[in-house]
């Protein structure tokens, strides 16, 4: 991404953000050296603060790197809300069954909500292969399909006696994640999305796969002519895409809840979407992307706390970011060979 | 620059004709003139209205006739269509020009010429005094031009000022009463038609002289595609029991107006769509070097570099692939050679390929077919919207190609492009076969007549 | 017998009920894709319009000038969209994603400043018994809009627009400007869906009552083949579907299971149809 690019896109619809977050202060009645004041202290105002920014970051993390994924492969993938909350789900109904050695509940929780995330992912790739389904109703349909069927297990089948609310039981200390700061809920899941990144970029830029994968969302029609499987393509990019939102599921549940509950995602899945597009769909901005807007979740909080701004104005400047960056064409949209 | 400081005159009753390369900016000028492109600088004056009819018709081909002649000037009973007065008016404009059509047909099932004829009526029904038709014989077989220059003519006759955008000499010697003639963007030559030649206004058109292409070398023709009963495509473009062989050492040549089953055809055999019947390639590479249609649409991706696009189609060959990995340096070797052997004009190889010329792009995807010396090229409209010194180093890489012993299919819908290279010609009509000519025998008016349908 | 006749009249007004949202949002889809724009905006301005004939009704004590202003806000957002999917050739998707975003967001932010407190506002006045009004303009808008498409010039150019919109320029007409108009005139239907949510079938806004509503008619134009009367069908589909919900809440099926058909229903219709109906050839496709 070169400097003019940058200027562009990502870092103007920065600054487009800041000038709105100061708008929606002045519009609740807070002048925005206060605002700004304390969604800053907020986010970054000590050890504690900064953990709990990154904690934010890192729930980003996960579903944008799924959505660049499918992004970068022309599929508009809606639901990484959905994908991640099913990934939590196949995490705390196995971490909270069985109890496991610490190693052994890292590998195969993540690899849980891997398997979760993947199936709702892969099930809008099926329906995109095998009957030309646009995947963009699809997965916003599979998003609260996902809702609905998470909390019919922790409301019937899989509730916890012990517990007070529609969750599941708690899981053992030993599967939960290592924290990385002491005293904070800031777990090593930070560091396995930093690695996740590094590798899509890797796979991206040096793989036979990436290369197809990108020949498919940059030009579907001569990807197709040219050996590439489109049909394959769309179920196995929406599958990963989808396996990825879902290991960020998993962390959640075995990092920072030690159990599932529907309440899982304030959003996570949607505004990564925003995150994905700042981060110009390449792993490594997506990172700064996803602490930028990790400042924002927990910032928001702090801001409505103390200066008594709604945090859901956040929403709203994610919204406008997304419209914004918009404005450039990200990938050749499939949509010419699809009916819906 | 597309159009740079140009001036020019159409005078009422007058076919005034355009020509240029490729590139040149004929249809930028066009569009400038009727409005859909506005000048950073100059005027347009017009002593009425000006009318476009399209190179490529811009029709809603799931409306009726009638719906696309009449968009935006409606008869309206209270405020709704009135669809029979409507209807009336078209048969009424139809007559009054000497063309036939049926107002309730839906465009998308009607042929390309009858096509034409819809875009010209919606022109004609604004009475425009200026008729601007964009390469208007394109898709035209050489049987129907002259009665479309028959219509024109007339039309011309009754005082509308006409100009014609064409790179096809013959037309502009045999109807137009001006030339003008455009080159990078420039009107370089504005003249009588009467008190010029053929190959002034070529000259004029290029510059210079016309590049050759290379010489025909004698060949020991061996079998190498052979195609029998051979159907694909739908509706009305599709190819019906097709069979033909092309040998090696050969180029074979389609002859036929566009969408008489040529794309059908060409995917096909190219292994991207379905057929029926039987296809034996007996050759001991691969697959076969494939020139698509469609350069941005099917054969190149647009904001990849030169390296990456030169292994497109090979990503997954043992040699281009090295585990799960792409060789890289493989991928560099190749878009350098393409880049040599097709004289590609590109600052290096790595940048995107949306910054080259049409010409140079088009040259990346003939390289990259002839890459590894297939014994089967499949070239579709190889030249298509280039300029003439790109399209001669396309041509006399095909003619290479066949001299050393490559058998190729070629696809085109310029009929000149077939006379130059084919060693023999089918001629295609409504997916059937409907003459073959040795290149000793060829009859330039019995295959005009062919393509139209007519024997 | 008695008892059969009163649960299928119960089923038929809940789905009358029930559909009324989602017709006014699906002939919003329908008129902005047969425009060639694609309308992923619809949540957000459903939940503009239920949010904002709420703000206003309150106030006002008047439920007619809440409506008023939900279409009006519905409007508004429908303007934005086609602006931005036209002038600035935004990706369409992604556009309406980020308006849901900023729809729900905003609601949720004014919420908080107009009623002072987050999730729900307070109850205001609404249409209570004379809902059915708005239940009946639903099927009036289909049968006027089945009309402004097929027998109007301008629906002419409106259909023209979502196949070839080069063609409309070409026969000097204005497509963009068309398009926007389009789009602005869903948005408004959209916002009378919305409206019909918070001060028809209820008497306040809460967070997520639209609960997916405005996908579910992105699905119900596709399944209703992009017609009026077709997507009207396709909603009174899926509303039944959220009909038999209630209908059969004590019949031991998981309540969850309930909720959760509509959407599969768009699923499995999404499925099943695409491929075998044929979009607007522009549809999504910037000029």
């Amino acid at each position: 991404m070169n400097a003019r690019r940058l200027l562009a896109g990502p870092l103007g619809a920065i600054l487009l953000a800041l000038v709105l977050m100061a708008a929606a202060m002045l519009v609740a009645g807070v002048s925005p050296v206060d605002g700004f004041a304390a969604l800053f202290a907020g986010a970054l105002g000590g050890p504690n603060q900064i953990a709990e920014t990154l904690v934010q970051t890192t729930a980003l993390l996960f579903p944008a790197l799924g959505i660049c994924l499918a992004f970068r492969a022309g599929l508009f993938n809606i639901g990484a809300e959905g994908q991640l909350l099913i990934g939590g789900l196949f995490a705390g109904a196995v971490g909270s069954h069985y109890a496991m050695p610490a190693i052994v509940a890292f590998f195969v929780l993540l690899l849980c909500g891997f398997v979760g995330g993947g199936l709702w992912g892969g099930i809008a790739g099926v329906m995109r292969a095998k009957f030309g389904a646009n995947e963009i109703i699809s997965t916003l349909m599979l998003n609260f399909v996902a809702v609905f069927f998470a909390s019919y297990l922790v409301v019937g089948p899989l509730r916890s006696p012990l517990a007070t609310g529609a969750e599941t039981a708690p899981l053992p200390p030993s599967e939960w994640l290592p924290i990385l700061i002491p005293n904070s809920r800031l777990s090593i899941a930070l560091l396995v999305a930093i690695a996740l990144a590094i590798l899509l970029r890797f796979v991206f830029s040096k793989t036979v796969f990436g290369y197809d994968l990108r020949a498919a969302g940059e030009a579907p029609e001569a990807a197709r002519r040219n050996g590439v499987n489109m049909a394959r393509m769309n179920v196995l990019a929406m599958t990963l895409s989808g396996a990825i939102a879902g290991i960020g599921g998993a962390t959640i549940v075995t990092g920072v809840l030690h159990r599932f509950n529907t309440q899982l995602s304030p959003g996570y899945g949607y505004t990564a979407i925003a995150v994905a597009l700042v981060g110009d769909l390449d792993p490594l901005w997506i990172c700064v992307a996803a602490f930028g807007f990790g400042i924002l979740e927990a910032g928001g909080l702090a801001m409505q706390a103390s200066a008594q701004v709604p945090k859901d104005a956040i929403r709203v400047i994610e919204g406008l970011v997304i419209v914004v960056l918009a404005a450039r064409r990200f990938v050749a949209t499939q949509t010419e060979k699809t009916t819906a | 620059m597309a159009v740079d400081g140009v001036d020019l005159d159409l005078y009422a009753g007058e076919i005034h004709a355009l020509v240029g390369e490729n590139g040149a900016g004929k249809s930028t000028l066009a569009n400038i003139a009727f409005g859909t492109v506005k000048p950073d600088a100059g005027t347009v004056q017009a002593s009425g209205t000006i009318g476009l009819v399209h190179q490529h018709f811009e029709l809603v081909g799931r409306l009726r006739v009638w719906q696309n002649i009449l968009l935006g000037r409606e008869p309206r009973r209270g405020l709704v269509i009135d669809a029979a007065g409507a209807k009336a008016r078209v048969l009424q404009l139809a007559s009054d020009n000497g063309l036939e059509i049926d107002p309730d047909a839906f465009v998308e099932d009607l042929p390309i010429g009858i096509q034409q004829r819809v875009e010209l009526l919606r022109e004609l029904q604004r009475e425009p005094s200026v008729l601007l038709l964009d390469e208007p014989t394109a898709a035209l077989a050489p049987a129907e031009i002259a009665s479309f220059f028959t219509t024109i003519t007339h039309l011309a006759e009754r005082g509308t000022a006409i100009m014609i955008v064409t790179h096809k000499l013959q037309e502009v010697i045999s109807y137009s009463v001006r030339t003008s003639v455009m080159r990078h963007g420039k009107i370089v030559g504005s003249m009588l038609t009467a008190s010029t030649t053929l190959d002034d206004i070529a000259r004029e058109m290029v510059g210079g002289e016309i590049p050759a292409v290379a010489d025909r070398a004698p060949t020991t023709p061996r079998p190498c595609l052979s195609v029998r009963d051979f159907s694909a495509g739908s509706g009305s473009n599709r190819v019906t029991e097709v069979s033909f062989d092309v040998q090696g050492g050969e180029i074979v040549g389609v002859a036929g107006v566009e969408g008489n089953g040529q794309s059908p055809l060409a995917d096909a055999l190219a292994g991207v769509a379905t057929y029926t019947g039987t296809l034996t390639i007996s050759s001991s590479k691969k697959r076969p070097g494939v020139i698509p249609q469609d350069r941005h649409r099917e054969a190149l991706v647009m904001p990849w570099s030169i390296v990456e696009n030169a292994i497109l189609g090979r990503q997954h060959d043992p040699g281009v692939q090295k585990g799960a990995l792409l060789d890289r340096k493989v991928a560099r070797a190749d878009a350098e050679s393409i880049v040599e052997r097709l004289d590609v004009r590109a600052a290096s190889v790595d940048v995107p390929i949306k910054t080259l010329s049409g010409g140079n792009q088009q040259k990346v995807v003939v390289g990259r077919a002839l890459l590894g010396e297939p014994d089967l090229v499949l070239a579709y409209q190889p030249t298509r919207g280039i300029d003439v010194g790109a399209a001669a180093l396309v041509q006399s890489r095909l003619m290479e190609a066949r001299n050393a012993g490559a058998a190729v299919l070629l696809v085109s819908f310029e009929l000149d492009e077939i006379l130059t290279l084919a060693d023999r010609i089918l001629v295609l009509y409504r997916g059937n076969i409907v003459g073959t000519f040795d290149r000793a025998e060829i009859d330039r008016a019995q295959i005009g007549r062919l393509m139209a349908g007519s024997k | 017998m008695n008892d059969a006749a009163s649960v299928v009249m119960l089923i038929v007004s809940l789905t009358l009920i029930k559909a009324t949202p989602l017709i006014y949002a699906a002939l919003a889809g329908v008129i902005s894709e047969r425009s060639g724009v694609i309308n992923i905006g619809l949540e957000g301005m459903m939940v503009a319009g239920a949010f904002t004939a709420v703000a206003v009704s309150g106030p006002t004590g008047s439920v007619v000038l809440g409506i008023i202003a939900g279409i009006i806000a519905g409007a508004l957002f429908g303007l934005f969209l086609g602006i931005l999917a036209t002038k600035f050739r935004v990706d369409q998707i992604v556009a309406g994603t980020g308006i849901n975003l900023i729809a729900i967001g905003g609601a949720a932010f004014a919420l908080v400043l107009v009623f002072g407190q987050p999730g729900a506002s307070k109850e205001v006045p609404s249409l209570e018994g004379a809902s059915w009004i708005l239940i009946a303009l639903a099927f009036a808008s289909a049968a006027g809009l089945h009309g402004l498409l097929y027998y109007t010039p301008w629906g002419l150019r409106v259909r023209a627009c979502g196949e070839n919109p080069h063609a409309v320029a070409a026969a000097g007409l204005n497509p963009l400007r068309t398009r926007i108009i389009a789009v602005t005139i869903g948005g408004a239907l959209a916002g009378l869906g919305g409206a019909y949510l918070s001060v028809g079938e209820l008497n306040l806004y809460s967070d997520g009552m639209v609960a997916g509503r405005g996908f579910i008619a992105l699905a119900a134009v596709i399944f209703g083949r992009w017609t009026p009367f077709g997507a009207t069908g396709a909603a009174i589909f899926f509303g039944l579907f959220e009909a038999l919900q209630f209908a059969l809440q004590r019949s031991g099926i998981p309540n969850e299971a309930m909720q959760a058909l509509p959407y599969i229903a768009a699923l499995v219709a999404l499925a099943g149809l695409t491929g075998r109906v044929r979009a607007p050839a522009a549809d999504g496709v910037p000029y």
